[in-house]
């Protein structure tokens, strides 16, 4: 009998293998992106993973369960378990069932067109307080102030709704794309009109892939007053220049709203930093949500927003919401908030097509092993456990490991980046390199970065202030000396500190230096991990191989 | 066998076409009326007695001795009821419909009674059918004018206060007018404006004869007040009783003064059958159900799309199976001590295969069913794989599941029940005792061949089966099933037998999305399906109208008769081959092949052979390759060749599965193939054989770095160490001769060990001119100084007297009365009964004998020797003066022990009268 030879296999855990080679592996990656998430992407078998969450994107989407099953049943190799598909079906049915609208009378109301549905989350104590009156047996009135937590909640109930309520326009200001020898590559273009389209949403896409134009674009479309949320100041003045320099908008319109600054412009740029801080148990800068009226709403860096904000999201519902981020995976799991109150993904890309397309630098990545001397290897067998990682991760040996790559490519722009200040001190002073920590003043950050950018600089020692949102174009080989304990999403911010496209085409570096049979090698295993997952097949090589490189 | 008997050797087919061509001539029209059920069946020619004994296999165990007593037993409360339960509904309202019925009623009496004054063409086209198979099984015997309900079904299925009717009939008038006085039977009679009469019988039978009058009766009623219409239509379908007060109201009075209403008890008055028989223009059933409900296809696929889905889930099923069993492999969960498996290891496995409680019992079940795992009977008793699954491992993958498909279509254990309790609300274990359902091979059976009867791919709507099947074999009147751990609201057991059925044949790979696959039906021997499904492929044919119903209760005797299967089976086959006539007659009749039977042995191997044949190229084939990922995971894309998963799953820990499996290289696992004594290089070899892709180099790393440190650290067992500065006088030492009893061993220049304790080697040492000192484990110089010995705690010892203790009075009158009743027994000297017995046997007496004397020894008031088995089976003698006997128990004066106690008659082995004095 013919076996029809599918690239897809369907595991029992419902995740999904891909065989990359395959001939038809790329139609079936197209068919099956909408609702599975690419959880690894290494070099033969991609794995995705079929989630509630992305079953529910996809009905966002206006994808249908008869399509997700159609592929999974078309591309698949082995027979698809029967209960699997019923699974899925049931699952994507319950999206919808409930929506989120405007009536012309009773304001803000939730519908639905299974009424044991609704009569079922009505019975939850969660729900009641949101609702008000019963209309009708198919609707009932949501407070609207509550259309944020009450999506919330029906998702944890398991009912995503569905929220067509619409959004106010927000104050008008005109903003256009000045695109004078550069233009949104079609990526950029095609997140901007999905989200566009879907209203309010989460746009994924790796690090160096111009997020930041992506949310100007967006600007574009809304041709309104723009609040945006950025992570920290160096962020912040980012985005400035940048909005400056891609889009019609002047200095003065654009406001900075951070520890040191408090402007309310047409455009402001704030931190999470400062809308989170308490006094007297209070948040004092919330007043900036409603300072204006605000069009749109960016949040950089989804995957970072703090726990506050989600409050504060949940009551700006009417407002059109984007989210930026290069990964959805939260280290908290808060992902389901992320989907019920800034929305749905919109648009995703990988990091692999995306280097392909030739707009990020291919990675070279090395893990190198040092091996602690014998005195080290005692002080650390005795140390205390929370002064092990500290003790591994700042040993000798890797300064003249991290000296000897260096010296490898020297007249090459690099970038050394750590976690402890003694260490990053040391390193500076050794390889005769400025260093960049919490204390720089950020006058001073800006005046070393334009230095590294131009040239001036070709070695930059760099604490963690530098993991986000800092560009640093020309940096073709990143050292990593130490980490926060393997955190898969600072791997990814620091991989992306060497993704950007590089003038010549050059292959970016990035070095990983971690001590041999210690902790610190456990950790760099997590992180490696979300390397090779993510594509980037890396080595291990020997510290010895380096340094006697270097003598040779 | 005896010559004469010979003709039962011929095929029964032979016989039924030779004795249907008589018993045509010789109809009972022909003939006298039969004046007894005994007479009825012995006008039945042999073949029709033998559907009869098919039909009921209790009959024939022990075998009856003629006729006359086989239509005793066939009107015994138990055998009727059994009967009655294995009836289909319309069968069982057709013989509801003659118990409320005059006795004996005619033919057209029935009709009527079941198509009401209307008519209904279904019902009159469905009767000779359900009559034919109520004349089959010998609960309605006598020709058609005088049609007789077997008098135990009779009482069963009549209406009585205590057990109402599921027809929803009150008594006749004349039942209910029984107690009454005759001046008010009198009253009645003219307030219905009918003459009086001279007695209370004829009063009755004039009332009775107005109430049976249509027209007459509508004329009555229609004088009634409205009120009183209301409540009649009240009372009409059921229950027909109702409450009055002492003094009823004006239109109750109506209605009981002319005997519409007749009081039962104080307080309560009757709706009489005839009048409510009026009212529902002369229909015994609100609704009748003549033909079975139709299995209605939910979806349809295509055919390859189920074959293919069942394979796979067929091919998950093995792979379960074997990673149950390798969970197992050294040493399973122990066994609880009342039997199964503890809800923590049930909790465990289900975690180890990734599924659901439920679902893994049901795998844990299916091993067990199929005899690869069992307990092995060990003082802590464990359950482990048995030698057959070494075997089974060794066979096809297509043959393997045949053997686990077969097994679970045969098991009588359910699997469904885990974790519900039962009737003494003890939880019911996985493997454990309390599992068995007989009736679950049988409703298996039935819900596949219900799937086979649809076309192929059709997959059946689960609640139109279930219709199908409690249509098939209904509840009586709502009857309580005798299901243990019953709770209200649960379903009956065989439609919670059918709902795990559908999807245990899911779990299973018979069916796939639901359809039958191309192999299950190969495997329940059923014929390739047709094209196009047709739901109503077992509605009988005007040709073999009698038939499907036969066809119903072969399929129930072949799973209800112990050891009958081979034989029926047989028979079936043989069935298929001919056609016959139809006609009312209990004659037998030739069955199409429209239900499918459960095989036979030899049936089994041939269908399992050619299931077998169609799943083996739809089953994945084997690979030897593997995908190794930078990720350190290697993916195997398909089921891989047993030696390659072996080896990869001590080399990898498993991280998903399902049509693939994923591997991840850790450093535990690369240490765990170490441990298993395999080299770095034998790893590498292993890896670069198997991969399609070049090795990557991490992962290449990765077993280089963690073959590097092992084994560096080192553990033995050692009791003693001599430790010295001087390499030189250890070298000595080991050098010596007289040290190679020590078995000294040079761990270190300066240190030796010895597997002797530290005592012996200092000894040892001494003895060889040496002067050793002994170090306490702080490194010190022990004092060699002998320390005082102790035990460890001790209890002194208890004393021991010459012989018991003396026994108190109690004890002593005990053991005195014992004694004597003991002689008693034995040296009374006994009548014999039949053969004389050997001093100290049991008296033994068959059962009638038994029951004879016993009676009579109750009457007489004699005392008799019993010969007596206990439950625990210890045989003994007692003499015992019978009280009185029911119930199959006999209450009886025991002198032996001095008290009343109920012996039943059954563990009695024999009696013997006591001689006289």
């Amino acid at each position: 009998m013919p076996r029809v030879n599918g690239p897809l296999i369907v595991q029992s855990d419902k995740t999904l293998l891909l065989e990359v080679d395959h001939e038809r592996a790329d139609d079936c990656r197209r068919a099956i992106a909408p609702f599975a998430e690419l959880e690894r992407a290494p070099e033969h078998i991609h794995t995705y993973r079929v989630t509630p969450l992305g079953l529910w994107n996809a009905r966002a989407a206006g994808h249908d369960a008869e399509q997700v099953v159609d592929a999974l049943v078309q591309y698949s190799r082995y027979p698809v378990p029967h209960a699997l598909l019923v699974d899925i079906a049931e699952t994507m049915d319950r999206y919808g069932r409930l929506t989120l609208s405007k009536h012309p009378a009773h304001g803000l109301v939730l519908t639905t067109t299974d009424r044991p549905v609704l009569e079922e989350v009505l019975k939850s104590k969660r729900i009641a307080p949101l609702v008000g009156a019963r209309i009708d047996p198919d609707t009932v009135v949501v407070h609207p102030s509550e259309r944020g937590q009450i999506k919330q909640t029906l998702l944890k109930l398991g009912w995503p709704a569905e929220d067509l309520a619409g959004y106010v326009d927000g104050e008008a200001h005109p903003i256009e794309l000045l695109e004078d020898g550069w233009a949104l590559r079609p990526y950029q273009k095609q997140a901007v009109e999905n989200f566009w389209h879907g209203g309010s949403g989460v746009v994924v896409l790796p690090c160096g892939a111009g997020k930041t134009l992506v949310g100007a674009g967006s600007m574009a479309q809304a041709k309104s007053t723009t609040l945006i949320l950025v992570t920290n100041t160096v962020s912040a003045r980012q985005w400035k220049h940048e909005l400056v320099k891609r889009t019609s908008l002047t200095e003065d319109e654009i406001g900075e709203y951070s520890g040191t600054k408090k402007e309310i412009r047409p455009v402001t740029i704030a931190t999470y930093q400062v809308l989170t801080t308490k006094r007297k148990g209070v948040y004092p800068h919330l007043e900036l949500f409603d300072s204006r009226d605000w069009g749109l709403i960016v949040y950089d860096e989804v995957h970072l927003l703090p726990a506050p904000v989600f409050k504060f999201t949940a009551d700006l519902q009417a407002r059109r919401r984007l989210g930026l981020t290069a990964t959805l995976v939260r280290e908290d799991g808060r992902e389901s908030d992320v989907f019920s109150l800034i929305g749905p993904k919109r648009f995703d890309a990988p990091w692999k097509e995306i280097e392909a397309q030739g707009y990020i630098a291919p990675a070279d990545c090395v893990e190198v092993r040092v091996n602690l001397t014998d005195s080290e290897r005692l002080a650390y067998a005795t140390a205390e456990a929370e002064e092990k990682y500290r003790f591994c991760a700042t040993t000798a040996t890797k300064r003249k490991v991290t000296e000897a790559i260096v010296r490898r490519f020297a007249g090459q722009q690099v970038l050394v980046i750590g976690q402890y200040i003694d260490q990053l001190d040391e390193l500076g002073e050794h390889l005769n390199a400025p260093v960049i920590k919490g204390e720089t003043s950020n006058a001073q950050r800006e005046k070393l970065f334009d230095a590294f950018r131009e040239g001036e600089i070709s070695v930059l020692v760099v604490s963690k202030v530098a993991n986000f949102s800092i560009d640093l174009p020309e940096a073709t080989v990143a050292i990593q000396v130490s980490g926060t304990f393997g955190s898969r999403q600072e791997e990814a911010q620091r991989l992306g500190r060497v993704l950007r496209p590089k003038a010549d085409g050059h292959q970016a570096h990035f070095y990983s230096v971690v001590a041999r049979d210690t902790i610190d090698q456990d950790f760099a295993a997590h992180r490696q991990r979300f390397l090779a997952e993510q594509g980037y097949a890396y080595r291990i090589v020997d510290a010895d191989e380096i340094l006697a490189e270097g003598a040779a | 066998m005896k010559p004469r008997e010979g003709r039962y050797r011929f095929p029964v087919d032979a016989l039924g076409i030779w004795l249907s061509a008589n018993v045509d001539r010789m109809s009972p029209e022909a003939h006298s009326a039969p004046r007894s059920l005994a007479e009825a069946l012995r006008a039945r020619d042999d073949s029709s007695l033998a559907a009869l004994l098919r039909s009921r296999p209790d009959l024939v165990t022990p075998v009856p001795t003629d006729l006359t007593q086989l239509a005793t037993r066939a009107g015994t409360r138990a055998s009727v009821l059994r009967a009655l339960e294995r009836l289909d509904r319309f069968a069982l309202q057709t013989a509801e419909a003659l118990a409320v019925a005059p006795d004996p009623a005619s033919y057209d009496t029935l009709l009527g009674l079941m198509t009401g004054d209307a008519g209904d063409e279904a019902v009159a086209g469905a009767l000779p059918r359900a009559l034919h198979a109520l004349r089959e099984q010998a609960l309605v015997w006598g020709g058609d004018d005088r049609l007789r309900l077997v008098r135990t079904a009779r009482e069963v299925l009549a209406p009585s206060p205590q057990h109402p009717s599921p027809t929803g009939l009150g008594p006749t008038v004349q039942e209910a007018t029984s107690g009454m006085s005759p001046g008010r039977i009198q009253e009645i009679v003219t307030t219905a404006g009918l003459p009086s009469t001279h007695d209370s019988v004829s009063a009755v039978a004039a009332l009775t004869a107005l109430f049976t009058h249509r027209k007459k009766l509508a004329r009555l009623l229609a004088q009634a007040p409205e009120a009183a219409r209301e409540v009649l239509s009240r009372l009409v379908w059921g229950p027909p009783y109702g409450q009055v007060t002492a003094d009823p109201a004006a239109h109750l009075r109506w209605l009981l003064d002319r005997g519409l209403l007749l009081p039962t008890a104080p307080g309560t008055v009757v709706l009489p059958r005839e009048v409510a028989l009026h009212l529902r223009a002369g229909r015994a059933h609100r609704a009748t159900e003549p033909l079975p409900p139709a299995v209605v296809p939910a979806a349809s696929h295509s055919p390859q799309v189920v074959d293919a889905t069942a394979a796979g889930q067929a091919y998950t099923a093995l792979a379960t199976v074997e990673e149950l069993l390798k969970e197992w492999d050294e040493g399973g969960p122990a066994v609880l001590r009342a039997g199964g498996l503890s809800v923590r290891d049930l909790k465990r496995t289900a975690v180890a295969l990734d599924v659901s409680e439920p679902v893994a019992a049901f795998w844990v079940e299916l091993a067990y069913a199929a005899g690869l795992i069992a307990s092995d009977g060990e003082a802590d008793e464990r359950y482990a794989a048995t030698p057959a699954y070494d075997e089974w491992l060794e066979q096809p993958p297509a043959e393997r599941w045949v053997r686990l498909a077969q097994a679970w279509l045969a098991a009588t254990r359910t699997p469904g029940l885990v974790g519900g309790r039962d009737a003494k609300d003890r939880t019911l274990s996985a493997l454990g005792p309390g599992l068995d359902r007989s009736a679950a091979p049988e409703v298996r059976h039935r819900v596949l061949s219900l799937l086979a009867g649809l076309g192929a791919g059709a997959a059946p709507d689960a609640e139109s089966v279930l219709a199908r099947l409690r249509w098939e074999r209904p509840l009586r009147g709502g009857r309580r099933d005798g299901e243990e751990g019953r709770r209200d609201g649960e379903e009956d057991l065989r439609s919670r037998l059918a709902r795990w059925t559908l999807s245990e044949a899911e779990l299973l790979g018979l069916t796939g999305r639901g359809a039958l696959s191309a192999h299950g039906r190969a495997l329940l021997g059923a014929p390739p399906a047709a094209r196009s499904g047709s739901s109503a492929a077992e509605a009988p044919g005007p040709g073999s109208s009698t038939a499907g119903g036969h066809g119903a209760e072969a399929t129930q005797a072949d799973t209800t008769g112990a050891g009958a299967s081979g034989h029926s089976a047989s028979d079936a086959s043989g069935h298929r081959a001919a056609g016959g006539a139809g006609d009312k007659l209990p004659v037998h009749r030739h069955r199409v092949p429209d239900r499918l039977v459960p095989l036979s042995g030899p049936e089994q191997a041939v269908a399992g052979a050619e299931a077998a044949r169609l799943l083996a190229p739809l089953l994945p084939e084997p690979l030897d390759h593997v995908l190794l990922q930078a990720d350190l995971t290697a993916v195997a894309p398909g089921p891989l060749r047993r030696p390659l998963a072996d080896t990869l799953g001590v080399l990898a820990d498993v991280e998903s599965k399902g049509g693939a499996t994923v591997y991840r290289f850790t450093p535990a696992s690369v240490r765990r193939a170490l441990d298993a004594g395999r080299t770095a290089a034998d790893l590498h070899a292993f890896l670069t054989e198997h991969s399609r892709t070049p090795v990557p180099q991490p992962l290449a790393y990765l077993i280089d770095d963690v073959a590097r440190r092992h084994g560096h650290l080192r553990v033995g067992a050692a009791s003693a160490y001599v430790r010295c500065d001087d390499d030189a006088l250890l070298n000595e030492i080991l050098a010596d001769k007289r040290a190679a009893a020590l078995r000294l061993r040079r761990l270190a220049p300066t240190v030796l060990a010895a597997p002797t304790d530290p005592a012996t080697l200092l000894e040892g040492l001494r003895a060889m001119g040496y002067a050793p000192a002994a170090e306490s484990a702080e490194g010190d110089v022990l004092i060699a100084r002998a320390h005082a010995h102790r035990t460890p705690p001790r209890a002194a010892p208890e004393p021991v007297p010459d012989g018991p203790p003396a026994p108190d009075a109690t004890l002593l009158t005990a053991a005195i009365r014992a004694i004597r009743a003991g002689d008693l027994a034995a040296t009374t000297p006994r009548k014999p009964v039949g053969e004389p017995l050997a001093g100290g046997e049991l008296p033994r007496t068959s059962s009638a004998e038994t029951l004879a004397t016993v009676q009579a020894a109750v009457l007489t008031g004699d005392s008799l020797w019993i010969g007596y088995v206990n439950a625990e089976g210890a045989a003994s003698q007692r003499v015992i003066s019978p009280v009185r006997v029911e119930g199959g128990f006999v209450t009886a004066y025991d002198h032996t022990a001095d008290e009343i106690r109920t012996y039943p008659l059954h563990r009695i082995t024999g009696v013997a009268e006591l001689a006289e004095d």
